[in-house]
């Protein structure tokens, strides 16, 4: 380097940033000086919240603030038709970037470090039964802590009893019971799931042990006409289970117990829980339906009906008190759950219990909101667009000038709207960019992280319009789901087993809380605008999508690998 | 006495490492280019302390922490000391703290045109 007598910069420097020394001595001159709390001033503290929570605002609002334009203009622009309570969705859609970011850093704070211990701990403290028995139980918490689970029970008021009574019975009388039943789904996958990791299954033999009895089932029920309206739920609900808390909390236990008993050698091991979560329940809500079904008939169901519209809603029935009270059970009971487990089981003490006992309250908290911002944004927003859509290609009562479009156009464009919507949102979901970058890491870049994201967006996009075409149509689902499946258990049998675990897992990472809610109240509402008897099975469809797509690009992937090796070895040959 | 191979030995070397939460590392590693770093390694780590003594408040900082570590010369040194402490914002409590140590040698491959121009401005002709 060069020396030139005055640096210039050094003398910018010097007006900049005026330097002093203290010994660092004079710092920790009391002895307990490093236990000491640090007070901070107020702007101290502020600096230190404000990119903290910034940064936690923002993933939430590029979650909600996109898909919620997208919807408004659509009605706006496309369909020419005003949003009704615009200011009430408003503030819904703001209690639900707020709640799930309450909710989420909750999540991390309080109820991940139990999870984390647990899952530490407990393989070494308890025996192997022990361990599945809380795996199992765990499963089950986590679904009625799972947000969109209360989606699924919000979508029960729009059943029509008459014209689906089952439905209607599933939704208003036995939420809970199906809850669980989604729960004891959750709970098996993470079960069978554990062992999967402990004994290094394959996961094919086990897609194909699940699949095939939950489609035999569901033919079976289709069968019946009074039963044949619950498929849809049953099918969407394995979409609805697989968010924020099941995915991390379950894999911690899992992981855990892997690596303090497994065989140790699993690239692909924190794939599978995810696939089975999301089939599981299918097969469990379906068997739900056949006990309801043998337990209570049609018109006990409709005396039901006319039971409940005589009773005026006492005060635990009203808004806020009711989302209180959901909040809380859904929460409550997991974090008793690990708490128990922790003290009875482990007898551990948690660190920095304060911060926990913080993250526990935000959990709380956070659903709370989130779950008053579902009910007034989400799923009001939804609704709204998804009882609108008709009016494009058919006349709408209450809605003047429709149709807007001619008939072909006007399905081709509510169809075009369903597909952006699911690809959009998927492009969107932050938990599938993830898994591209774990998929580009595992397959050694062989498949690209965009490739990923595009091909199961691509599934989704094209799931949810094949959904939106179901509900318009009133397509039976059955004739959907059953060559679609087959199609990906065919593509299942040719595939790799590491195509298969990341095509079966991607369908279930995509459903987040956001989007999970505002596409089944959209389906619903459309639903009922064009007189279906009922708007489920468009999430369902959006699950396999990606199951289809995910694993035809695996196929080429592995055809592109196989010509560029075969031209390789000619290049060689001359 | 016969030489097999001529290594050129840097002197006036100092290192700056700087422990920022995760995340914060690359805007940091960007302002010390721009005063005239060469380049920077990062690395992960944990850190303890301080967080246990914020309270309530700790859950703003992340325990997960980016190590970076840049070699400079001993001029440019305060430079880019004091425009890394601006760009990571180190006078927030928590944030993080850096140090400067100085190197005794360094080496590394040194371009030939750029070692032929300065062995000539130290024997002008």
């Amino acid at each position: 380097m060069e020396k030139k007598p005055i640096r210039y910069h050094q003398v910018v420097q010097k007006e900049r940033f005026e330097t002093h020394s203290i010994r660092y001595n004079e710092l920790v001159e009391t002895p307990d000086s490093a236990f000491q709390k640090i007070k901070l001033s107020r702007y101290d503290a502020w600096r230190l919240l404000k990119p903290y929570i910034s940064e936690r605002l923002g993933d939430q609002l590029r979650a909600v603030l996109p898909l919620s334009i997208y919807l408004v203009l659509f009605q706006l622009i496309i369909l020419r038709q005003p949003i009704v309570d615009a200011g009430i969705i408003t503030a819904g859609l703001v209690a639900v970037v707020i709640g799930l970011m309450l909710f989420i850093e909750g999540l991390k704070l309080g109820l991940m470090p139990f999870g984390e211990t647990i899952g530490n701990k407990l393989p070494q403290k308890s025996s192997l039964p022990v361990l599945l028995l809380v795996t199992f139980l765990l499963g089950i918490g986590v679904t009625f802590a799972e947000p969109s689970i209360g989606a699924l029970k919000e979508a029960g008021a729009n059943v029509v009893a008459q014209d689906a009574p089952y439905l209607y019975a599933m939704l208003n009388i036995y939420t809970e019971t199906l809850v669980l039943m989604v729960g004891v789904g959750v709970g098996l996958a993470a079960l069978i799931g554990t062992l999967r990791f402990i004994y290094d299954w394959s996961i094919k033999p086990l897609i194909f042990a699940s699949v095939i009895p939950t489609l035999a089932l569901t033919i079976y029920i289709a069968l019946n006409p009074e039963l044949s309206s619950v498929i849809g739920l049953a099918w969407d609900s394995g979409a609805v289970t697989t968010g924020p808390v099941t995915v991390p909390l379950v894999l911690a236990l899992g992981i855990g117990i892997a690596a303090a008993a497994g065989s140790g050698k699993q690239s692909m091991s924190g794939f599978g829980i995810v696939t089975l979560a999301s089939l599981f329940p299918i097969l469990a809500v379906l068997m739900l339906a056949l006990y309801v079904h043998s337990a209570i008939s049609v018109d006990e169901i409709l005396a039901h009906v006319s039971d409940i519209e005589v009773f005026e809603p006492a005060w635990y029935q009203m808004t806020p008190s009711v989302e209180i009270i959901n909040g809380l059970r859904a929460i409550v009971p997991l974090i008793a759950f690990l708490g128990l487990i922790l003290v009875f089981l482990l007898r551990e003490k948690l660190a920095n219990s304060r911060v926990i006992m913080l993250g526990l309250g935000l959990t709380v908290i956070g659903m709370i909101i989130f779950n008053l911002g579902l009910s007034y944004g989400l799923a009001m927003l939804g609704t709204q667009t998804g009882s609108t859509i008709p009016a494009a290609f058919a006349e709408l009562q209450g809605i003047e000038g429709s149709p807007f479009y001619w008939y072909g156009l006007g399905i081709a464009i509510t169809l075009l709207f369903a597909y952006l919507l699911g690809f959009g949102s998927t492009l969107a979901e932050p938990a599938l960019n993830a898994l591209g970058m774990t998929v580009e890491t595992l397959t050694n870049g062989a498949f690209k992280k965009q490739a990923l994201m595009y091909a199961v967006a691509v599934g989704v996009g094209g799931g949810i319009a094949l959904g939106v075409a179901k509900v318009i149509f009133d397509w039976s689902l059955i004739w959907l789901i059953l060559p679609g499946y087959l199609l990906a258990m065919m593509l299942t049998v040719i595939s790799d087993e590491k195509y298969v675990n990341i095509a079966w897992d991607s369908a279930g990472v995509t459903t987040g809380p956001v989007t999970v809610p505002l596409v089944l109240a959209m389906g619903l509402g459309l639903g009922l605008a064009v007189g279906a008897v009922e708007g489920f099975g468009i999430l369902a469809l959006a699950s396999i999508g990606p199951i289809i797509t995910v694993q035809l690009t695996g196929l080429a992937i592995r055809l592109k690998v196989y010509w560029q090796e075969k031209r390789l070895q000619v290049l060689n040959a001359e | 006495m016969s030489v097999e191979k001529k290594i050129t030995i840097l002197t006036g070397v100092s290192l700056i490492t700087c422990m920022v939460q995760k995340g914060k590392g690359d805007q940091i590693v960007a302002a010390a280019r721009a005063a005239g770093a060469q380049g920077a390694s990062i690395h992960y780590g944990r850190g303890a302390g301080v967080r246990d003594r914020l309270g309530l408040l700790s859950i703003t900082v992340e325990a997960e922490k980016e190590v970076i570590q840049i070699m400079v010369s001993e001029e440019q040194e305060k430079e880019v000391f004091v425009r890394m402490y601006e760009a990571g914002q180190l006078d927030t409590p928590g944030m993080g703290i850096m140090y400067i140590t100085k190197l005794d040698k360094a080496a590394a491959y040194i371009p030939p045109h750029i070692l032929q121009r300065i062995e000539q401005s130290h024997h002008p002709r």
